[in-house]
């Protein structure tokens, strides 16, 4: 004989069933749920594809991993990654230090510390593009800004900057160094200084107390306290460097002049794709690239991040 | 450039009470020198790319002892530069397009992080980390392919092509759930009782309450897209459609000798969004300091 349903002995719901009951929430995830699909995993997906196929005309030929083998054999983009890596990690060792002591004297002075923020991160709103237009001729050695603040100070031979390619403290790879680091500076200085800020002044009045010294009290309160937040900027900080492109490509044209001195993996990507028109091997160089940025990510994750989820 | 990162690098507001060591005045002097000798750093570029705008000399490329004020003072480099490209037009485009893709940003992200945050359903899980996972993915390893997708789907060299991509993105709507987590359940299960629809309840209750994380967001999708270049230049090739970013990248690389021009055309370019930062000042600033993503 039949039972009622009730809600004392509840037949347990199917998947189905609970599907049904949840409609709505499908409803309004739909339009972000399609868009999401076709203009990120879709793409993401396809870059895998492309990069295994070679274009005959029109139709698309399976070659496996031959533009890997290539890529692997040609200097051009073996020169591309180690000089991104190179350019990312100056500027990075340049810019963390910088921004730490700039941050914290932001945090120690008592007035005005928004005027500085403001004008430290000027370079961050307006566009690596036209930043790069302007420094374009700064660096320009007959005419330019910087060389002529040289001069008045008596150098007499002053460098060439951007038309320097060789490995020179005075040469292209460092003066577009210079660049990033001006340009990043405030942003790194702003988030520091948001992560010095949560650093409660009751911790060094209390050291204070015990007799603790300005970079004791530096060193044994302040690092402490900013970690998560330096690991979070060195590792997006490398990502960011590995993706470097606007400003290398305003100075140096897609094949990083002069002599591919200020080339970038992006920028390698960007002239075999749209200049050489092999989008192919151009999506096996975007696989490459998401490859390092992974291993970078998951070594760093070995590093700090566990260490730091693990223990707090 | 980096929309796919997304972490929230301080939960709450931030605490009212002072932080940091207490300085001696002698201590705080030579901070504000140091201080204000790198604002210096910082300024002086400004300053000189827009002495240099305004003097007709600069075009001869010949070394120049460094001034705060031309002696030739002209509007020449102005008038060259604007014959030379349609800035308002590119002013226009960016505006559209930049406008188009935050409202959009802001929308999608918002409904899909109070439906993951507040909405109970079978695959909420899976489906999050689907969106989460692409915070890792940086925008080069996309390009290629939806830059062939943009092209079959008909969208190369239109405004729309600038839009479409990016309304969706993984930050975005990351971000939005947090900061809706973090309004009480109760508050959507009254309005629930009170007889509101989930559309009602995300319009009614929850945006209200959501104004600070949106604008946070809205700051970091108007920096970033107006500020893109890359994307720009591979779907747009129609000058009529150049952003300004666009417009300048392209202007800026043929200038040569002519520094004054080129000066003027950067000075177009950038002052606008100078006064639109100083505006906008504590709400940019906010924005990246609680989230640690600069567009």
């Amino acid at each position: 004989m039949p039972f009622p349903p009730s809600a004392l002995s509840p037949d347990p719901m199917t998947t189905w069933q609970r599907i049904r009951r949840s409609w709505i929430w499908y409803a309004l995830l739909l339009a972000p749920f399609c868009l999401f699909l076709l203009f990120v995993i879709w793409p993401t997906i396809n870059a895998f594809r492309l990069s295994l196929y070679r274009m005959e005309g029109r139709n698309e030929v399976f070659v496996g991993l031959d533009h890997y083998v290539r890529l692997l054999n040609d200097s051009v983009f073996i020169d591309a990654i180690g000089n991104t890596v190179l350019l990312g990690v100056a500027f990075l060792v340049i810019v963390l230090p910088l921004s730490l002591v700039l941050a914290s004297l932001m945090n120690g002075i008592r007035h005005f510390s928004t005027p500085f923020k403001v004008i430290y991160f000027l370079p961050q709103v307006t566009s690596a593009v036209a930043i790069a237009l302007v420094f374009n001729y700064i660096f320009q050695p007959d005419w330019g800004l910087l060389n002529a603040i040289l001069r008045n100070l008596g150098v007499a031979d002053v460098p060439l900057w951007l038309a320097e390619p060789r490995h020179s403290l005075t040469g292209s790879r460092a003066a577009v160094t210079i660049l990033a680091v001006w340009m990043g500076l405030g942003y790194f200085v702003i988030v520091i200084l948001a992560g010095l800020q949560t650093v409660p002044r009751d911790l060094y009045d209390a050291a204070a107390v015990d007799g603790a010294g300005p970079v004791q009290s530096w060193r044994h309160i302040t690092l402490p306290g900013l970690r998560p937040i330096l690991i979070f900027l060195i590792v997006t900080g490398i990502i960011d460097a590995m993706a470097r492109f606007s400003d290398l490509w305003m100075l140096g044209g897609p094949g990083g002049a002069p002599a591919r001195s200020l080339q970038s993996i992006v920028m390698f990507m960007y002239q075999t794709a749209f200049e050489s028109g092999n989008l192919n091997l151009a999506s096996a160089v975007a696989v490459i690239f998401f490859m390092i940025v992974l291993l970078i990510t998951a070594v760093n994750y070995g590093l700090f991040i566990r260490r730091e989820t693990t223990t707090t | 450039m980096t929309m796919w990162r997304g972490t929230t690098l301080r939960r709450g507001r931030a605490t009212e009470t002072r932080s940091g060591p207490r300085w001696s005045t002698r201590r705080q002097v030579g901070a504000y020198v140091v201080l204000i000798l790198g604002a210096l750093v910082f300024i002086i570029p400004f300053v000189w790319m827009f002495t240099t705008s305004l003097s007709r000399r600069a075009n001869q490329g010949l070394p120049r002892i460094p001034t705060f004020w031309p002696p030739d003072p002209s509007d020449f480099n102005y008038m060259v530069a604007s014959a030379n490209l349609p800035l308002v037009q590119f002013y226009a485009n960016s505006l559209i397009t930049v406008t188009a893709v935050t409202l959009g940003y802001l929308f999608f992200s918002s409904l899909a992080g109070y439906v993951f945050a507040k909405g109970r359903f079978p695959f909420r899980g899976p489906l999050f980390l689907l969106f989460l996972f692409t915070l890792f993915i940086p925008f080069p390893m996309q390009m290629i392919p939806l830059y062939l997708l943009v092209k079959d789907l008909g969208l190369s060299n239109s405004l729309a092509g600038l839009v479409v991509p990016f309304l969706v993105g993984g930050f975005g709507i990351f971000f939005m759930r947090q900061s809706m987590m973090s309004i009480p359940d109760d508050l959507v299960d009254a309005a629930r009782l009170d007889g509101a629809g989930e559309l009602r309840i995300y319009r009614s209750v929850m945006l209200p309450l959501c104004g600070p994380a949106l604008a946070t967001l809205a700051v970091i999708s108007v920096l970033w897209r107006w500020n893109d270049v890359l994307w720009p230049i591979l779907v747009n090739s129609e000058r009529s459609l150049y952003t300004v970013t666009q417009g300048l990248a392209i202007a800026g690389r043929s200038q040569g000798i002519f520094t004054g021009v080129a000066m003027a055309t950067a000075a177009m370019a950038i002052l606008p969004v100078i006064v639109a930062y100083i505006i906008f000042q504590r709400w940019i600033i906010r924005g990246i300091a609680t989230t640690g993503t600069r567009g």
